[in-house]
């Protein structure tokens, strides 16, 4: 048995190809090494929460609070550390816990008392952004004393040597292809529909050439940025949730059908919990990241991030709804934004247009979802 | 005189079942006419015809309206033609006002805008039409049951209806409601308002009715004229036919008894009435109790709670192979190897728009593990085995449930309770919507479950299916144990007696 490719599997790819190329003609520095590098900088902000986002959204919820959380977060950790003198792990560490606590406590009242997830999460983004102001007293503070950096300043600005990049793009690509070849002869084995040899063969060519092109792109630069390595990591452990574990196939159960998964012996309850509990990790993660990347912690840290992270989840062809939704697919999604919005930096287009165009961007996406999804 | 609303020759198919097959009706003008049957008897579906639910051309055969052909493409359609039902689930918006309701869809204008003084006016007149003391600004959520019923009817008649369809209207009324209701009714007689009657009740029947018609299996058996009729022979011709090969139920040898409920009294809700009124029973391994009852007789709310799914426990207790079970939930019911395979397969039973395999091992997947992640081929395995003993007619696992046939659906539903490999199981109307040959492959499979030493609890609306079936049955009266009969006991007659709450309980 072969599965057939469609339109819709290469959708996002054409689109995000498309953007590059217009930007690349429009603004040539687009394609600069330094550019790119920061590109994906920004890149691994964005997806690595809008991959926290997608672990609500596919049991049917959503995260209004997320982009309050990441200025509290990134706050509370640059006060513990310039304010009360705490290493920056510890300070990450605390600053991570109570995010931890304070989206756990969310998922308990959404999910026990029956309050809709949008209530509470606007809740959500209005008190932690006023405790955000109040924790960092409306000032902007570095996130490390002039001149000197430590681990919270490293975030954005630590890069993988060159050498060291290539091994590493080598050893993921090598991951890929065994597990590749294993998970055909298993689906084989087991009668599932796989790809052509040809496809396949096709598709990890156009992986390892994909692969390829950033490193050496990043490392003209100065290697692979370690947001980068975080959003990777980041990636591995929510696709390996989703896909290998009973937590992440409750997830998908309760998104299609929450009376039948609760029939069926699904804990609804403790698996959505959890699912906002790890969401409350990853706003702490890219909080540090987002808050690094600006140099300081400031009134403005994480505006309308919970907008960015789900328009990335939705035009990666996932289902507000619930019970539909990938990491790859995501990745894609948070791609588009993250090079729309580069390229209209570079092209120094007024921030009014910025608004306009990723609207009608995420418009168009989910209505060419929609509508190949007919056919 | 001739028929106001006739249906001549009606059959009306759905993927997989025949629903109605050549019935005819005939209603004269001021008639009140009773539709008698079992449940699945086809009562419902006619409703549905006859007020337009199922359009014109959704089925073969003619409806005449006055003696002229009615081809009603819509609800709405059947209501201008005067035609108006009364559902069992009333069709009213909580949170608007008694006046509001009455209009809804057709409310008076002044232009753009609602007229409320002819809202009002209107409102007060239909209400004192069927005798409703309350204010036309009440809002609906504060007014009962049986005064919610009177604004439905009242609505209908701001509609004009000249035929009024009540579906099970005293279901859920009070015996003071009821005779408003039936008095209410005798009215509208008198006006020339003629009146279909959906009961199981025959008490009011036969109280009210000037004919009856029995449908069953989808047919009309007979119309009768009431005062020429009586109970027995009605019943007669609701049950039927004999029991036939079609369940070859094998001779069981019970076992120690697996579940043993005794007592057990359950409320929806905390605070609210009890729906489950002191119901003791046991099952025993090998062993296959039936469950029957009219609709509302809470036999799939018995079979909810006691699986952790429903319902709030007043008392009692209930034991599962000699440990205490409580109530606490569906996952720690399927720990403790109890198993429900829900009626409402789109509702409860699967997950519409995942594959075949996603659906079936849902229940088991946690046990599917190595480490803390599925392991892929064991769970393949695992699905692929019930896939085929189950002969689920799809292209592979990988296809998506809400794809297949009632049937095959329906064994993907088995099969997922199959795979937690339980030792009690709940089977909630195992055969409903799906056609004769997955009928007899679900009725082997419950054979081979008892052989198996498991002990099987059937919920069914079919007499036939549960006689046929069932080592035991247990009808279920408003909540309360109507009888319980051994296999050599049970006559339709009985069992249907029982289930009407007319006689006192046997053995």
């Amino acid at each position: 048995m072969k599965s057939k490719l469609t339109l819709r599997d290469f959708s996002l790819l054409l689109s995000l190809l498309a953007i590059g190329g217009f930007f690349a003609i429009a603004a040539p520095q687009f394609l600069s090494a330094r550019n790119l590098s920061m590109l994906t900088v920004e890149l691994a902000i964005t997806a690595t929460l809008a991959l926290g986002m997608l672990l609500v959204i596919l049991p049917g919820h959503i995260d209004l609070s997320v982009g309050s959380g990441v200025g509290l977060m990134g706050g509370i950790a640059t006060v513990l550390i310039i304010h009360h003198g705490w290493p920056a792990w510890a300070a990450m560490a605390g600053s991570g816990l109570v995010a931890l606590v304070l989206w756990m406590a969310m998922g308990a009242l959404i999910i026990r008392q029956r309050i809709p997830a949008f209530i509470i999460t606007l809740g959500g983004l209005l008190i932690f952004k006023g405790a955000f102001w109040l924790v960092i007293g409306s000032h902007t503070i570095p996130v490390v004393a002039g001149g000197s950096s430590n681990l919270y300043s490293l975030l954005t600005t630590f890069f993988l040597s060159p050498a060291a990049s290539a091994v590493l793009v080598t050893l993921v690509f090598a991951g890929l292809v065994i597990l590749n070849l294993r998970a055909r002869r298993r689906r084989a084995a087991l009668g599932f529909a796989v790809d052509d040899a040809e496809v396949a063969f096709l598709k990890l060519f156009v992986t390892a050439q994909g692969l390829l092109l950033f490193v050496l792109t990043v490392n003209q630069f100065r290697g692979i940025p370690l947001p980068v390595v975080i959003l990777g990591t980041v990636a591995l452990v929510i696709q390996v949730i989703t896909r290998h574990t009973p937590f992440g196939r409750h997830l998908y159960a309760i998104g299609g059908n929450e009376e039948a998964a609760f029939v069926s012996g699904v804990p609804v309850p403790r698996t959505v919990i959890g699912a906002f509990t790890l969401l409350g990790g990853i706003v702490a993660v890219t909080g540090f990241m987002q808050t690094a990347y600006a140099g300081a912690t400031t009134t403005t840290v994480g505006d309308s991030m919970e907008l960015d992270a789900i328009a990335a989840c939705v035009i990666g062809g996932t289902s507000l709804r619930g019970g539909r939704g990938t990491v790859l697919g995501v990745l894609f999604g948070a791609l588009i934004m993250a090079s729309l919005l580069n390229g209209m930096t570079l092209l120094a287009v007024a921030p009014e247009m910025k608004f306009i165009v990723r609207g009608v961007v995420l418009t168009l996406a989910v209505w060419m979802d929609v509508k190949l999804a007919k056919r | 005189m001739p028929a106001l609303l006739e249906a001549r020759s009606i059959t009306k198919r759905f993927p997989g079942v025949t629903a109605l097959r050549e019935v005819s009706f005939d209603l004269r003008p001021g008639e009140i006419h009773a539709l008698c049957g079992e449940n699945g008897a086809g009562k419902s579906t006619l409703i549905k015809l006859l007020s337009g639910l199922h359009p014109h051309g959704s089925y073969e055969g003619e409806l005449f309206l006055d003696g002229a052909p009615a081809q009603f493409g819509s609800i709405a359609d059947a209501q201008r033609h005067g035609l108006a039902v009364i559902y069992q689930e009333l069709a009213l918006v909580d949170e608007l006002s008694v006046a509001e309701n009455l209009f809804l869809g057709c409310e008076h204008r002044r232009g753009a805008l609602i007229d409320w003084d002819a809202t009002w006016r209107e409102a007060r007149t239909l209400l004192a039409r069927v005798g409703l003391d309350v204010a036309p600004d009440t809002p609906v959520s504060e007014l009962g049951v049986g005064s919610r019923q009177l604004v439905e009817i009242a609505k209908a008649l701001g509609k004009e209806a000249r035929v009024l369809i009540l579906d099970e209207p005293t279901a859920a009324l009070a015996e003071r409601e009821v005779a408003t209701l039936l008095d209410l009714l005798r009215e509208f007689r008198r006006r020339g308002i003629a009146c279909i009657y959906v009961s199981h009740k025959l008490d009011e029947v036969f109280a009210i009715a000037d004919r009856i018609t029995v449908l069953r299996d989808g047919a009309t058996i007979t119309t009768l004229a009431t005062p020429a009729t009586s109970k027995s022979e009605v019943i007669r011709a609701m049950v039927g036919r004999e029991i036939t090969e079609l369940f070859p139920r094998h001779a069981a040898h019970p076992g120690e008894i697996r579940l043993r409920v005794e007592d057990l009294s359950v409320a929806a809700e905390r605070g609210g009435p009890a729906r489950l009124h002191h119901v003791s029973f046991a099952v025993r391994a090998g062993e296959v109790l039936g469950v029957g009852g009219l609709m509302g007789a809470g036999r799939t709310e018995l079979l909810m709670h006691l699986f952790g799914a429903w319902g709030v426990r007043l008392g009692g207790r209930v034991q599962l192979g000699g440990r205490p079970l409580a109530a606490a939930s569906p996952a720690a019911a399927l720990a403790a190897g109890l198993v429900l395979a829900s009626e409402d397969r789109k509702r409860y039973g699967l997950i519409l728009g995942e594959s075949i395999g996603f659906n079936l091992s849902l229940s088991s997947i946690t046990r599917l593990r190595r480490g803390a992640l599925i392991d892929d081929e064991r769970e393949a395995h695992a699905n692929q085995g019930l896939f085929n003993s189950l002969r689920v007619k799809a292209p592979s696992l990988e296809t998506v449930v809400g794809t297949l046939s009632g049937g095959n659906q329906q064994k993907v539903v088995l099969g997922k309770a199959l795979m937690t490999g339980p030792r009690v199981v709940f089977l909630d109307e195992p055969t409903r919507g799906i056609d004769v040959g997955a009928k007899i492959e679900v009725y082997a499979l419950i054979n081979e479950l008892t052989a198996q030493g498991k002990a099987v609890v059937l919920v069914s609306s079919e007499l036939p299916e549960l006689m046929g079936m069932s080592d035991r049955i247990l009808m279920l009266h408003e909540g309360r144990i109507g009888g319980m009969f051994t296999r050599a006991e049970a006559t339709p007659e009985r069992l249907l007696a029982a289930a009407m709450g007319r006689t006192p309980a046997a053995a």
